[in-house]
């Protein structure tokens, strides 16, 4: 295609009355363009089990049903992860924060719940 | 309560720290039991890995940021050195992350130096003396097949599939011919079939649910309950936690009840050797109950 033929489509998209430069966007980012949509660090879906990650330091709870399951079966109630050693889950945590994790994924542990 | 002779005689010094990561504990308390019944039977120096978190998976976290993963999954590289055990892993995936992330800082070490850095604020240090193994590893190399097969006092006359997992195909074929050597000396029949490499679909089920209970696990379930077998045999929790999702999707949704019990490999040897289903608590707390393999085992058919 010669610049010519380029110009000419280009004149006759303004012809038609379109705006080349415009993309097809939602009506609320031409107004707000700084608020226009981005990619969180964190998938959706896996929120959740990130979410546990932080509070319990494993993907799964350990409430009193398990803990029954855990005897039932002629183990002690508790497992001895971090589900008991609360202090391996507090160095996590502390890796999370101050590495600069949990800041960058949005994560807001008072609310429990990602900023996004 | 069990059946058969003790074996005491310890297979070496080394100190084992079984990493139970995330599901075990919380949905599979007899593969746990069954597990240290198994390796105190077979002599040992097996202990839990203290403190511990989850591995954390590879899947979410490296997908995420791999200095992240590194990280984190060090600080249980770091709780094994302070304890002074080697990491066993049954869970493929807690293997992956936990061997990968040790080669890959034994290989870079400006890796080295910023999870250091990042564990130093936890008053935590890695200096890569720890090492990883598979639990089939720690039975096949170390305890050696010759003293399994001597501990097995009650052989399991029952037909299973079986499910190594992906990611125990790291080394090749390495750790599913470990696998199906240690299951046949139990006695059991292994049932080949077209979908005993299919992935179950776990890591699939994050993107395309549909097609990771239908098309994957769902293609194993089916096979299992049309070729009529007693047990479908795993080792790696991640697996058995897609098995125990597809077992209530499948029913909830289809309408479909599959009955095929979801074994562990180590309840099979822990049987094997002579201890009875009440030992480990075969029976509670699984989504198929394993009523009938418990009644065939029973009565030695």
């Amino acid at each position: 295609m010669s610049n010519q033929e380029k110009i000419k489509s280009w004149e006759k998209l303004l012809d038609a009355g379109i705006k080349v430069t415009e993309h097809n966007q939602a009506e609320d980012v031409k107004k707000y363009p700084l608020r226009k949509e981005f990619r969180p660090v964190a998938p959706d879906i896996a929120k959740a089990s990130l979410k546990r990650d932080f509070e319990v330091g494993l993907v799964y709870y350990v409430g009193d049903d398990v803990e029954q399951d855990r005897a039932l079966c002629g183990l002690d109630r508790k497992p001895p992860t971090a589900h008991v050693f609360k202090e391996a889950l507090e160095k996590k945590r502390k890796i999370l924060e101050e590495a600069g994790i949990m800041g960058t994924l949005g994560f807001e542990k008072d609310k429990g719940k990602f900023k996004y | 309560m069990r059946m058969g002779t003790k074996t005491n005689t310890k297979s070496s010094s080394t100190k084992y720290g079984y990493f139970l990561g995330c599901v075990m504990p919380a949905k599979m308390p007899w593969a746990e039991k069954a597990t240290f019944l198994v390796s105190k039977h077979l002599g040992l120096d097996f202990d839990y890995l203290k403190e511990s978190l989850c591995c954390v998976r590879p899947g979410v976290w490296k997908a995420i940021n791999p200095d992240w993963w590194l990280t984190l999954t060090s600080q249980n590289l770091a709780n094994a050195e302070k304890q002074n055990v080697v990491i066993v892993d049954s869970c493929n995936g807690c293997y992956i992350s936990h061997y990968e992330c040790l080669q890959e800082l034994k290989e870079d070490p400006e890796k080295l130096e910023m999870v250091n850095r990042n564990l130093e604020k936890a008053g935590m240090k890695l200096a890569l003396k720890t090492d990883v193994k598979h639990f089939l590893q720690v039975l096949y190399e170390d305890v050696g097949i010759a003293r399994i097969k001597k501990a097995v006092v009650n052989p399991l006359n029952i037909r299973i599939m079986r499910h190594i997992g992906c990611h125990a195909r790291k080394h090749d074929e390495r750790f599913p011919n470990y696998f199906d050597e240690i299951l046949k000396a139990t006695g059991v029949e292994i049932v080949d079939t077209p979908y005993d490499k299919t992935c179950c679909g776990l890591l699939l089920y994050f993107s395309d649910p549909n097609s990771s209970i239908f098309h994957r696990i769902g293609a194993k379930m089916q096979t299992a309950k049309e070729l009529n077998i007693d047990a479908y045999a795993l080792i790696c929790s991640g697996c058995y936690d897609q098995f125990e999702r597809a077992v209530k999707i499948y029913k909830e949704e289809k309408g479909i009840v599959f009955e095929t019990p979801i074994v562990h490999f180590s309840e099979l040897l822990a049987l094997a050797f002579g201890y009875k289903p009440e030992d480990f608590g075969m029976m509670y707390c699984r989504p198929i109950p394993p009523t009938k393999l418990i009644q065939k085992l029973k009565e030695g058919k």
